[in-house]
């Protein structure tokens, strides 16, 4: 029993890290239909720039300045990136845009950087706590609650603000919301900013805990697209179900399976979603008009 | 002659230069991966080979010709590497090469040099495999030497530090997905069963794996006295960073990796007292390799005077000296030739490992045997010798592969 609950608790947090890079996803293909397919590079790119900062500051003044990078180099992706794409009705030009930058990206940080791996300081005691037998490091649980805090925060500007209010009136009908007045443009810009300065975020979160390095982006940055996917692209809770099915599942098969097999399950059940709900678990199918 | 013109006139004869040298030198390849996650191998062997081949150079070269080194990254990716295989061999016409840091890549790339009968020498990668792929009476001769401590010895060495030192009976096995990973675990199932054990969990991971709870909760409720491991440097840090969070610390015994900086930076503390089969640890403990390390270290300048990768710096270093013998030996840069000047090397190579007395044969391509090779261990961040005995004793001959023609 302590065992699976130790698996559950190790699964969670490497969960929440998935979801909120997933979460980033959501947020550009609700306003726009088109993803940031670098989002595990802007996630390395928060994490990289958070650790030459936290040379000169403590880990929590940081934050808010990875936060502003974050938002500055969304801008970036989807001025040169999207935008182009968008206004000549391309279907699939941002894949190919938003891919190619985000291997531009690597490799910019590699010259940067270097090509090491690198430990980013912790700024909680490494020393793991204990609550009857289960042991957690404080960053997982900062992790946990830290992606939640974000999720929360970018949920209560889109309902409670105007501007968030515009956001989600694009989100519903980008022509209508045109007509209405408001610069859907704009809010294209202003959610690619959002969603890459969540994947910032989640850069300095998880750093302190795996390594930091040009290429911890791709490995994540895929896992959370499968979540986004299993969870459902317009569903705020599926992004954070599907994230911690993922963590869990790949914790747990790889101690009750075997550790060849961790990854399969999770996979297993984006085939499964894709077949029977292709909208994912929590998603709405929007029928489209032709 | 005005100021516009004076670059123009230094590239030219720049460029006179260099095209003089080209035409007259020795093309040497050098393959390993310089970018990435076994980077630090790929670099310090490069940089060993390069600081050989400048000491030659400085002597005169060989044959009265310089050195070239053609330096190509093959980024430890397999497909890479037979690109860099063919470039080297078809554009850049070679007469040998040396490197090669991932036995994924020695395995894809090297038909190319035996179909061009263009000798290698594998001077870091370890896999048992890789000297052994074309043997008689297949391949009448085979162009692939290596001066590395290959996996069936390493594997026998963890296996021997595990259960006749320590005494241990059980055992878990953690090793990645790669080619080096996989015949590495396959390495030291073998050796364990030569010892009638059974380790009791055999756990994989990939590259790039942020969370080891599984492998390492599976080790250790299987009662797991110690665990045995064949992986690089960051994900090696990481099974030692999760056994910190379970609380749960067992020593850590594994293939040569375990001395790479990018293990003892990222793991701390909780790597400490990592041990590890060893060519080449950094001490000046023979004049050969004071004077090495001293070269080393004033002309890379290495953060706080730590070789990266001590053991491949070595055997790059060591790789180019008995190359250059073999071609002065042949007297000619002909690849048949280089072959079986190698296979019969008259002349002692004193290298940074070990003195090289007819270091291969015809039918032995294997410079380093298990006596050479010592247990290092991490301690305050460096690697140091595991036993005294080893650093007084620390040069010694090959065991019994010396040539007897």
């Amino acid at each position: 029993m302590e065992i699976l609950a130790q698996l559950i608790v190790s699964g969670i947090a490497l969960g929440m890290i998935y979801a909120l890079i997933a979460f980033g996803y959501q947020l550009t293909f609700a306003t726009s239909g088109t993803l940031n397919f670098g989002q595990g590079e802007a996630l390395m790119l928060g994490a990289l720039v958070g650790l030459t900062l936290v040379g000169h500051m403590s880990y929590w003044l940081m934050i808010p300045l990875v936060l502003v990078f974050g938002a500055l180099q969304g801008i970036f992706v989807e001025r040169v990136g999207v935008q182009p794409a968008i206004k000549t009705k391309s279907e699939f030009g941002w894949i190919m845009t938003t891919i190619s930058l985000a291997i531009i990206f690597k490799n910019v940080a590699e010259n940067i950087w270097g090509h090491d791996d690198i430990t980013f300081p912790s700024p909680l005691p490494t020393e793991p706590l204990q609550f009857m037998g289960i042991r957690v490091l404080p960053m997982e649980i900062l992790v946990v609650v830290g992606a939640l805090a974000i999720m929360l925060a970018v949920e209560l500007f889109n309902r409670k603000s105007i501007y968030g209010k515009a956001v989600v009136a694009t989100s519903n009908d980008r022509d209508a919301a045109g007509l209405m007045g408001i610069n859907t443009g704009m809010v294209i810009t202003f959610s690619y900013a959002l969603s890459s300065m969540t994947a910032a975020f989640a850069g300095v979160l998880v750093a302190p805990l795996t390594l930091t390095g040009a290429t911890m982006g791709v490995v994540l940055g895929l896992k959370a697209f499968a979540v986004a996917i299993i969870g459902g692209l317009n569903s705020g809770m599926g992004v954070i179900v599907g994230g911690l099915i993922l963590g869990i599942a790949e914790t747990t098969t790889g101690y009750y399976v075997s550790t060849g097999y961790k990854d399969v399950p999770g996979l297993l059940l984006l085939l499964l979603v894709l077949a029977i709900k292709p909208a994912g678990m929590f998603g709405k199918s929007v029928i489209k008009k032709v | 002659m005005n100021i516009r013109t004076m670059p123009v006139v230094a590239v030219l004869a720049f460029a006179a230069s260099c095209s003089a040298f080209a035409a007259d030198s020795i093309k040497i390849g050098v393959s390993g991966p310089y970018t990435g996650g076994s980077s630090p191998m790929g670099a310090s062997m490069r940089d060993g080979v390069r600081l050989a081949a400048a000491e030659i150079n400085a002597k005169g070269g060989i044959l009265g010709r310089k050195i070239e080194l053609v330096e190509r990254d093959d980024q430890a990716q397999n497909d890479r590497g037979v690109q860099v295989a063919q470039e080297l061999i078809n554009k850049e016409h070679v007469v040998a090469t040396v490197g090669y840091i991932n036995t994924g890549v020695s395995l894809a790339s090297q038909r190319f040099y035996e179909e061009a009968k263009i000798p290698v020498i594998n001077n870091v990668s370890t896999g048992s495999l890789v000297t052994k792929q074309f043997l008689p009476p297949e391949f009448p001769d085979n162009y692939i030497f290596r001066n590395a401590a290959n996996d069936t010895i390493q594997s026998a060495m963890i296996v021997r530090e595990a259960i006749d030192v320590n005494k241990y009976t059980k055992v878990a096995i953690l090793a990645d997905s790669t080619n080096y990973g996989q015949l590495g675990r396959e390495d030291l199932e073998k050796a364990l069963a030569a010892k009638n054990i059974k380790p009791v969990a055999v756990e994989k991971f990939n590259v790039k794996d942020v969370d080891m709870t599984a492998q390492l909760l599976k080790a250790k409720e299987a009662g797991a006295q110690a665990i045995l491991t064949y992986a690089i440097g960051p994900e090696l840090a990481q099974i030692a960073n999760g056994m910190e969070k379970l609380g749960w610390k067992v020593p850590m015994i594994g293939s040569w990796t375990l001395s790479m900086a990018n293990f003892i930076d990222n793991a701390g503390k909780n790597g400490e007292g990592a041990r590890m089969p060893q060519t080449f640890i950094q001490e000046p403990n023979t004049p050969k390799r004071k004077a090495f390390i001293a070269a080393y270290q004033q002309a890379y300048n290495p953060p706080n005077g730590r070789i990266p990768s001590p053991v491949s710096a070595a055997q790059g270093y060591d790789s180019m000296y008995i190359l250059a013998a073999a071609i002065k030996q042949a007297g000619d840069t002909d690849g048949v030739k280089i072959r079986q000047a190698l296979e019969n090397l008259q002349e002692k190579v004193d290298g940074v490992v070990t003195t090289y007395d007819h270091p291969y044969t015809h039918d032995d391509h294997e410079a380093i045997t298990m006596n050479m090779v010592v247990m290092g261990q991490v301690k305050d961040g460096h690697v140091v010798y595991a036993n005294a005995a080893d650093k007084a004793n620390a040069v010694r001959e090959k065991a019994s592969g010396k040539a007897k023609k």
